[in-house]
């Protein structure tokens, strides 16, 4: 028994050694999605979580919402005349993870890396003509053409400011050869040479990725010593990880998961509206899309989906367009379109389709925030049924479907779209001359109306707020008449975490904010 | 003959079925009449001509297809199993990062299979015919028979979810950090940092996932077990054991077990590739970052470097099991010394 | 002599008949082995009878219900009924299994027999051929195949036929070598018959009753590895009611357990009772056994 009881002791002194050292850790489970840790690379969403607070931008949004530009590492900044020229005041005293102070040529470098690199995110650069460092504390950016979100634009993660010595003695470019010529991205997949409060310590794909605080990092240092982002992909998982406190917070649960965790006293569920928005898109090359790149069908197709049904399965609103609710002059789910399967029926036989017609739809198999696209799509298939569409599913991995919407190849396809830019223009990737629009649907001006280019033309530069309102608003109607694409859910967002946990707020960039994030004790 | 002569013949032979392995893998890989330039560079890329070429020579894709198997297995032998579309990584390095917790998963699923599946032999021979024996028989029958996922997900929920009798899903506690790389082995590693609260917690993750996986082989273990000592308890050195006037349980254990033990272990050789086959369909429920799931994001997303890296050397792993049962039976068979 | 003559052919019936019951008695896994085949082969034909909805009507609103009067076994994640879509399962996965097993059977009994037949480089070869594919452990093997052909049902089953054959091969090959040592076939070689000849009428006959042996043991297997491509969403299309693939999509409602615990006890009910069969048979034709 004495034996015993000393045996107990030492365990008990093991273990309490392991955990008497007062680190504060937080736990997230999500479904890891990150392609790079470069911020001249990486488009995910969980690379924007992490770079988000590994790095930082000139301009910055509010902590839940895009309705102002805050200043960051610009404390201010000042636009020319004509639009055209922005020129930026770097914060004093702001110093990268390993001590170096950052400078104007630093932004130069990142902006032009970004440009050269030829990454996911570069086409944010596309109308940037140069970027100069006027002196160490001064930067100017000139456009190639007016751009009213431009602001909105640079606070977005692909922006974040890099160490140029750092990334430069690791293999880093930003010549105009740099796609070839850079070499540092698995650098930054390893370490962060940012500025932000958190710093990588490693990532190991699909299993986890470490952020530990900065000691350099120039503001008010965040409450947590270590954030660990565990890889588990199934929503499931996620739900039972929580509650037996293996992890704090789940970023991708269902919302088929919430009622049973209500119950739970240990666990905090928020629910958002969240800003991604699921539609299908029908390319407009006939030889692509066949029927669908008839605008009648595409009509048709819009008014025989069964939007309630897809808002019950996930929790959510129908948007009113491709824009989602939230961003400025959104037609709310009141002005959405709403299912009228006669005159569906009636559209497509008079496009030419009055027994319906046989096509593949083509999406990525993939869980999106909760959102699992396979059970959509097969929703898809049983409401164009209806109208005698049939529908052959195809799912592909996500790289492998991705790379077929980006090229333009699919014919009729189902994604979702998160924007971009906070800003209403965002939405003008959905027309024609757009990226959305051009490329992968193929509806280019040529395959255009003479009206919806005229609008495309003075939304683009327009910036008195009532002329805009006006513009996004004719736009939006448009669109619900005619284009190449039919939204039809824009899902909530549920987050679940230990009831301790303070300072969660979803934001429509960034998705959570870890720095902000403490624990009651 | 003499050990060291028979292992080398037992290496010779497995030679020439590595190299089979690998072209085997390229035929696969090459079937699909697309040009590997698309289908193994990414769209982005494939302007960029300096990329092209560089990507061409490297895998000699301008020379004819014997040529690039040569030139494929040359860079094998360098340990250049080329580069992973989709992570973008050496799949060398991949695969190290990802192989040691499935071999340490199958690994204890063996341990598992075999103790529960010679345990239910025994009992099945011993009681032959008996209720027992025929609900050991029933029970070794569903073992292989209900899904490998099926019992993971029943386990999953009845085990960890309703009773909390294991540990859930993951290979170790998120706020535990992985042990010192050496082995990438948790429970090796652990236990030669002396870290016993990761060693205990990669060992409690371990329980559930080596039983399911163990389900499925201690089916046929079981079966193997029973006939064969069928067989031995029935032998001339049995009965005269017995007249000798030993405990029945010295016989059977001592006796008994050690001469039927050959076929046991040939099964458990065999087998180790159902326990690959079985982590690959498990690793996804259990949250296991193994080279399952690596393999499955490889082939639905057509990474043919990987898919290839991963089968030759899965099939490589699973022949050179095999080879060191060989060797097993070197000294569990006295027939193999003699011939 | 005399005693077979006095053998009536009700006599004869009665007495196989008997020993039919006899050999039921002394194995009950055979009997229920054999029973639950019977109900899931009648079950395919029958599924649009016996089926309680249509097994591709959504109903949003009762989606993920528990089993109850309306729904037997509960409804899936769009509201389907989830014991109709079992029941039409059968219909998908049986077939699959079963042609894997005789086209699979069938390639290698005839790859095989030619090199039992042949015999020298060509039996080298060929045996050489399927240890390499007998390398790779099955699952590993067909997600490379179906990788390159692309995943559907068609292809799925391809790529177990070629996981397939080799077994068949190996062991329609021995047989082969031994029915050839003996007397009447060197007989026949002797009366000058040509070698496709007596292959086919002499030796094929005596090496098919093991093949069949084996095929029955092994169709729980192919539908077991089927299902587990199908699982890993290497089968049929999403809508499909395929089993495996039902139980796939459990994964990520596993808290409701009948989404995925019928079609994975369909799955297992159906591989039970052909391995009872298996077992049994193996028990009764190898006496070491008993």
């Amino acid at each position: 028994m004495k034996r015993f009881a000393i045996l107990m002791a030492l365990l008990l002194l093991i273990v309490g050694s392991a955990f008497a050292q007062d680190e504060k850790v937080l736990v997230v489970g999500h479904a890891e999605s990150t392609d790079s840790l470069d911020p001249a690379r990486g488009y995910t969403q969980t690379t924007g979580i992490i770079n988000h607070v590994t790095y930082e931008t000139l301009v910055t949004f509010p902590s839940a919402d895009a309705s102002a530009i805050l200043p960051l590492l610009a404390t201010d900044w000042t636009i020319s005349e004509d639009g055209l020229t922005y020129t930026f005041n770097l914060r004093a005293g702001v110093t990268f993870t390993n001590g170096d102070a950052l400078t104007a040529d630093d932004v130069v470098f990142s902006v032009m890396r970004l440009k050269y690199v030829g990454g996911s995110p570069s086409f944010l650069t596309a109308n940037i003509a140069s970027v100069t460092a006027d002196d160490a504390d001064t930067v100017t950016f000139t456009l190639s053409a007016v751009d009213p979100s431009f602001l909105s634009v640079l606070a977005n993660n692909a922006f974040g400011i890099t160490n140029d010595a750092q990334v430069t003695e690791n293999g880093g470019s930003a010549a105009e050869d740099a796609a070839t010529a850079d070499a540092a991205e698995s650098y930054l997949n390893g370490t962060s040479a940012g500025t932000g409060p958190y710093m990588l310590e490693a990532w190991e794909p699909l299993v986890q990725t470490v952020l530990v605080r900065n000691p350099a990092y120039w503001g008010t240092a965040p409450y947590f010593d270590r954030i660990i982002i565990t890889n588990i992909p199934e929503a499931a998982t996620q739900k039972v990880a929580l509650e037996s406190g293996e992890i704090d917070i789940a970023l991708d649960l269902t919302a088929d998961q919430i009622p049973s965790l209500q119950s739970n006293a240990d666990v905090a569920i928020a629910s958002t509206p969240g800003n991604i928005v699921h539609f299908i898109l029908m390319n407009a090359d006939p030889e692509i899309g066949g029927p669908v790149s008839n605008p009648l069908v595409t009509k048709a197709i819009r008014l025989a989906l069964d939007y309630d049904g897809y808002a019950a399965l996930w929790g959510g609103i129908t948007p009113g367009t491709v824009m989602a609710v939230g961003q400025q002059y959104a037609f709310g789910p009141d002005k959405a379109l709403a299912r009228d399967l006669d005159a569906a029926r009636a559209l497509l036989a008079e496009a030419g389709f009055a027994d319906g017609f046989d096509i593949t739809l083509q999406y990525p198999t993939f869980t999106f925030q909760g959102v699992i696209m396979d059970t959509n799509a097969q929703k898809i298939q049983a409401d164009l049924a209806e109208i005698g569409v049939n529908v052959t599913l195809e799912p592909g991995e996500l790289g492998v479907s991705l790379e077929q919407y980006r090229s333009g190849q699919q014919g009729f396809a189902y994604w979702f779209w998160g924007p971009d830019v906070l800003d209403p223009i965002d939405m003008l990737a959905f027309v024609p001359g757009g990226k959305v629009a051009n490329e992968r649907a193929l509806w280019t001006d040529e395959r255009a109306s003479g009206d919806i280019l005229a609008l495309r033309d003075r939304a683009r530069v327009a910036t008195d707020p009532a002329e805009r309102e006006q513009l996004f608003t004719d736009i939006q109607t448009y669109m619900q008449e005619s284009g190449a694409f039919a939204p039809f859910l824009q899902p909530n967002v549920q987050t679940a975490f230990a009831a301790d946990l303070q300072g969660y707020v979803w934001h429509p960039q960034w998705l959570i904010d870890l720095a902000i994030l403490s624990s009651a004790e | 003959m003499p050990i060291h002569l028979y292992v080398l013949r037992r290496v010779i032979f497995t030679i020439p079925i590595l190299l089979g392995i690998t072209l085997v893998a390229f035929v696969i890989a090459n079937a699909v009449p697309s040009d590997p330039i698309n289908a193994n560079l990414p769209q982005s890329q494939l302007n960029n001509t300096e990329l092209v070429e560089a990507f061409r020579k490297e895998w000699g894709l301008d020379k004819p297809p014997v040529e690039q198997y040569l030139t494929y297995l040359g860079n094998l032998l360098q340990g250049n199993f080329g580069r992973s579309i989709k992570s973008r990584q050496p799949i060398a390095e991949d695969i190290a990062r990802y192989l040691p917790a499935t071999i340490e998963l199958a690994t204890t699923g063996t341990v598992a299979g075999v103790v529960l599946g010679v345990v239910f032999g025994i009992i099945s021979a011993v009681w032959q015919n008996r209720l027992i024996d025929y609900l050991v028989r029933a029970f070794g029958l569903i073992g292989v028979s209900v899904p490998v996922f099926v019992l993971a997900l029943v386990g999953l929920t009845v085990l960890h979810a309703e009773l909390g009798w294991v540990a859930g899903p993951g290979r170790l506690g998120a706020r535990l950090t992985p042990p010192p790389n050496v082995t990438g082995l948790f429970l090796i590693d652990s236990a030669l940092a002396g870290n016993w609260i990761v060693f205990r917690d990669a060992l409690s993750r371990l329980v559930l996932p080596s039983l399911v996986l163990g389900m499925y082989i201690s089916g046929i273990i079981s079966r193997i077990t029973r006939s064969s000592m069928l067989e031995v308890l029935r032998a001339d050195y049995m009965r005269t054991a017995r007249s000798k006037g030993l405990r029945e349980r010295v016989v059977v254990l001592r006796h008994g077990l050690s001469n039927a033990m050959v076929p046991i272990v040939t099964v458990i050789g065999l087998s180790y590739g159902s326990l690959l086959s079985g982590a690959v369909l498990t690793e996804s429920i259990f949250a296991w970052p193994g080279i399952g799931r690596y393999m499955f994001r490889a082939s639905t997303s057509q990474d043919f470097p990987a898919i290839m890296g991963v089968s030759i050397l899965i099939a490589s792993i699973y022949v050179i099991v095999n080879l060191i049962v060989d060797v097993l039976y070197y000294f569990l068979d006295p027939r193999i010394r003699a011939a | 002599m005399s005693s077979t003559i006095s053998l009536t052919p009700a006599s004869a019936r009665r007495k196989a008949l008997n020993r039919a019951v006899y050999i039921a008695r002394r194995n009950p896994l055979l009997v229920i082995g054999a029973v639950v085949i019977f109900a899931w082969v009648l079950a395919a034909p029958l599924a649009p009878s016996l089926a309680t909805h249509d097994i591709l009507a959504q109903d949003i609103a009762s989606r993920l219900q528990p089993p109850s009067a309306a729904h037997l076994w509960g409804t899936d994640e769009l509201g389907r009924d989830i014991y109709s879509r079992v029941l039409f399962g059968a219909r998908i996965t049986i077939p699959a299994g079963v042609s894997v097993i005789i086209i699979g059977s069938l390639i290698g009994t005839v790859i095989g027999a030619v090199a039992g037949f042949v015999g020298g480089i060509w039996d080298e070869v060929i045996m050489r051929l399927t240890e390499l594919f007998m390398a790779f452990p099955t699952i590993i093997l067909a997600m490379a195949i179906t990788a390159a052909l692309g995943p559907d049902i068609r292809n799925a089953i391809i790529a177990l036929v070629v996981v397939w054959w080799p077994s068949y091969a190996r062991l329609v090959r021995g047989m082969v070598l031994k029915v050839k040592q003996m007397e009447y076939v060197e007989a026949a070689a002797c009366l000058g018959a040509p070698r496709a000849y007596i292959l086919w009428r002499t030796v094929l006959p005596n090496c098919i009753a093991p093949a069949i042996i084996l095929t029955t043991l092994d169709i729980g297997n192919a539908i077991l590895t089927f299902a587990g491509l199908s699982f890993l969403g290497l089968g049929p299309e999403p809508t499909s009611p395929e089993w495996g693939r039902m139980v796939a999509v459990g994964i990520d409602y596993f808290d409701q357990w009948w989404t995925w615990l019928f079609p994975g006890m369909a799955i297992a009910s159906l591989v039970i009772a052909f391995n009872f069969i298996g077992d049994s048979l193996r028990d009764l034709l190898d006496p070491r056994m008993r």
